[in-house]
């Protein structure tokens, strides 16, 4: 592994698809704080007035919102389904496992646009009304697949004695699984839950056929970018991405943290 | 009369596999007994160990606790505790926590106050040597002191058997050695049923009152470790435990308890046997490395073979001999200590033997 890096190739290599990454959005960032009608050449100094404006945006900021309720609820509706599922699929043998498996999986690979004509016939068809419930419920359930594989993956590498430990000390099922299992599935848990609300934050396709008056934070930048791209957007962007940033800290702390209190004890 | 634990007739097989996993099993074991059962991987040891403790339900067959049918109750109904290979520790905890989880559970309730849970918890991690790791994580103990900590948690719950499913596989030879003087030591002191499952024959004879030895779902012999140790029932046992010679011979005669049987290298020798059917029979004959010896003593109690030492081996306190007997009637190897007789490679060399270390086996 260390030669590896000392290879000019390779870390130019790796520099260049880390330029490609990140110069736009660093490049997105620094208009951010252009004093300028326009995104673009040349700066014209500093300035906060367009995270003012973001502040001021009324439809921004309700979009943002937006966003963040369908974020947690598609969050905590698809750790509802999905964690019992995995559970079933790597502690029980039933009927129409492996059919079970693959059904719950499927999402993955259907391109969003048809999940979302699919459930926007569906939501027609049983008279729903279209909102920012139905978005939930519609991410929530496609989301679902995520935490089975993440959480699935924790628990065959688990392995069952812990919990036989458990039973054979005497704890019922209902105790095994919260004073062994739970604690031990927190970091995956933890961890799905983060990804699967970035996924949600930013998602269009289905977000688009299900949407009712209200919309989210990518639909209102995408409806202000038909008209104009203003530096505003830039603010918004780099706001989100900053936030972002925070929540991998917290992930990355959160799945470590243990770790690191037991080891600055001893 | 019913002994404290009853297998009768446990058989289970795993999924579609047409070989069962435990064959007709049948043990009875009594209260403070120390049992091992000892088997290569697959000889369905642990499947039996598994089905005491009611992780398996077995496909037929009972199994009675003291006169009780426990064959489908819950694990966590069984005052049987397990000690793991892997530890089974639980790494969300403190070693202290590890310990008090039994104590602590709904079970329990009301039977111990919080202040005799800690002391409790503290008397029987001192018991296991580990007083001063009691607020460590287990990712930050050696295999050795992982294993001392289950072995706490097992005991402090007080129950009435002990189960280990190879609890020392995973650590190195030494702490082994250490671990099986110390799980012996809490057996004497605690007076409880250990029932002990290990591949490990030296493990097993340095620990048990009986091994029962398993092969392909079966028990093949049960017995205290001397028993199977000099006394084998089959080549299969004679050779699973420790090292053995055996040789193939023809029963010439039996008269009253003896037999004399011709090898091919045409020496006869005799061995004790209480079976007069098996004259004019081709047997196997087991002679243990220990219990034959270079030279002669001149006493015509003693078996004499002869034969060439093919090979010589330094092994510390003794050396080993291989010797190639004449005629093709086989090798034997012979353990001899250092500062005992010595033969060079080449050497014709007689060996002897007392009958009563010789065991005849069916071919």
């Amino acid at each position: 592994m260390r030669a590896f890096g000392n290879k000019p190739l390779v870390a130019g290599l790796a520099g260049a698809v880390l330029l490609f990454l990140y110069a736009p959005l660093l490049v997105m960032a620094f208009f951010s704080f252009n004093a300028s009608q326009f995104t673009g050449l040349p700066f014209k100094g500093f300035t906060l007035s367009w995270y003012e404006k973001v502040l001021e945006n009324e439809t921004l900021m309700r979009s943002i919102g937006a966003s963040v309720y369908v974020g947690i609820g598609t969050v905590i509706l698809s750790m509802l389904i999905g964690l019992p599922a995995a559970i079933a699929l790597d502690r029980y043998d039933f009927p129409g496992k492996a059919a079970f498996r693959r059904v719950v999986m499927l999402p993955i690979v259907l391109p969003g646009v048809i999940t979302g004509v699919a459930l926007l016939s569906f939501y027609i068809t049983i008279g729903f009304r279209l909102s920012l419930n139905t978005i939930m419920l519609g991410q929530g359930t496609a989301l679902t697949c995520i935490y089975v594989t993440e959480v699935f993956a924790r628990l065959q590498q688990l392995g069952r004695s812990q919990e036989e430990a458990a039973y054979n000390l005497g704890a019922s099922q209902i105790e095994t699984f919260f004073k062994v299992t739970l604690p031990n599935l927190k970091s995956a848990i933890f961890g799905t839950m983060l990804i699967v609300f970035s996924i949600s934050f930013d998602e269009i396709a289905v977000t688009y056929l299900l949407t009712g008056r209200e919309n989210t934070l990518p639909m209102a930048l995408w409806s202000i970018l038909r008209r104009e791209a203003t530096p505003e957007i830039n603010a918004v962007a780099t706001l989100v991405i900053a936030f972002s940033i925070v929540l991998i800290v917290i992930g990355v702390v959160a799945s470590r943290g243990k770790d690191l209190v037991a080891a600055s004890k001893s | 009369m019913a002994a404290y634990i009853d297998l009768i007739g446990i058989r289970k097989s795993y999924g579609a596999s047409p070989v069962a996993a435990v064959d007709g099993v049948d043990l009875s074991i009594q209260k403070g007994e120390f049992v091992t059962l000892l088997g290569s991987s697959g000889c369905g040891k642990t499947t039996t160990l598994r089905c005491i403790a009611g992780f398996e339900m077995p496909d037929t067959g009972t199994i009675r606790f003291s006169g009780e049918d426990i064959t489908y109750s819950q694990p966590s109904e069984r005052d049987m505790r397990m000690v793991f290979q892997d530890f089974a520790l639980f790494p969300n905890m403190t070693i202290s926590e590890n310990v008090a989880f039994g104590l602590r559970l709904k079970k329990m309730r009301g039977r111990y106050s919080e202040a005799q849970i800690r002391a409790r918890v503290e008397e029987y991690l001192s018991l296991v040597q580990l007083a001063d790791h009691g607020k460590k994580m287990p990712h930050q103990l050696s295999g050795g002191q992982k294993q001392r900590t289950a072995l706490a948690r097992a005991l402090i719950t007080d129950p009435a058997v002990v189960l280990f499913d190879e609890p020392l596989a995973s650590l190195d030879a030494n702490l082994r050695k250490a671990m099986q003087v110390e799980i012996k030591r809490l057996h004497r002191q605690f007076n409880k049923t250990f029932i002990y499952v290990t591949h490990d024959q030296e493990e097993a004879m340095a620990m048990s009152d009986r091994i029962v030895v398993m092969n392909k779902g079966r028990i093949v012999q049960s017995g205290s470790p001397e028993e199977v140790y000099s006394q084998p029932n089959s080549k299969f046992v004679a050779n699973f435990i420790d090292r053995a010679n055996i040789l193939t011979g023809i029963v010439e005669t039996v008269d009253g308890s003896t037999a004399k049987i011709r090898l091919a290298s045409g020496a006869t020798l005799s061995a004790p046997t209480n079976d007069a059917t098996i004259s004019g029979k081709t047997v196997g004959v087991m002679i243990r490395v220990d219990r034959v010896s270079l030279g002669e003593d001149g006493s015509d109690q003693r078996n004499i073979l002869r034969g060439i030492v093919a090979e010589r081996l330094f092994l510390g306190a003794k050396n080993e001999y291989v010797i190639e007997l004449a005629d093709g009637a086989g090798r034997i190897s012979v353990h001899e200590r250092t500062a005992g007789a010595q033969a060079s490679i080449g050497d014709v060399v007689p060996l002897c033997v007392l009958p009563d270390d010789i065991r005849v086996l069916a071919a």
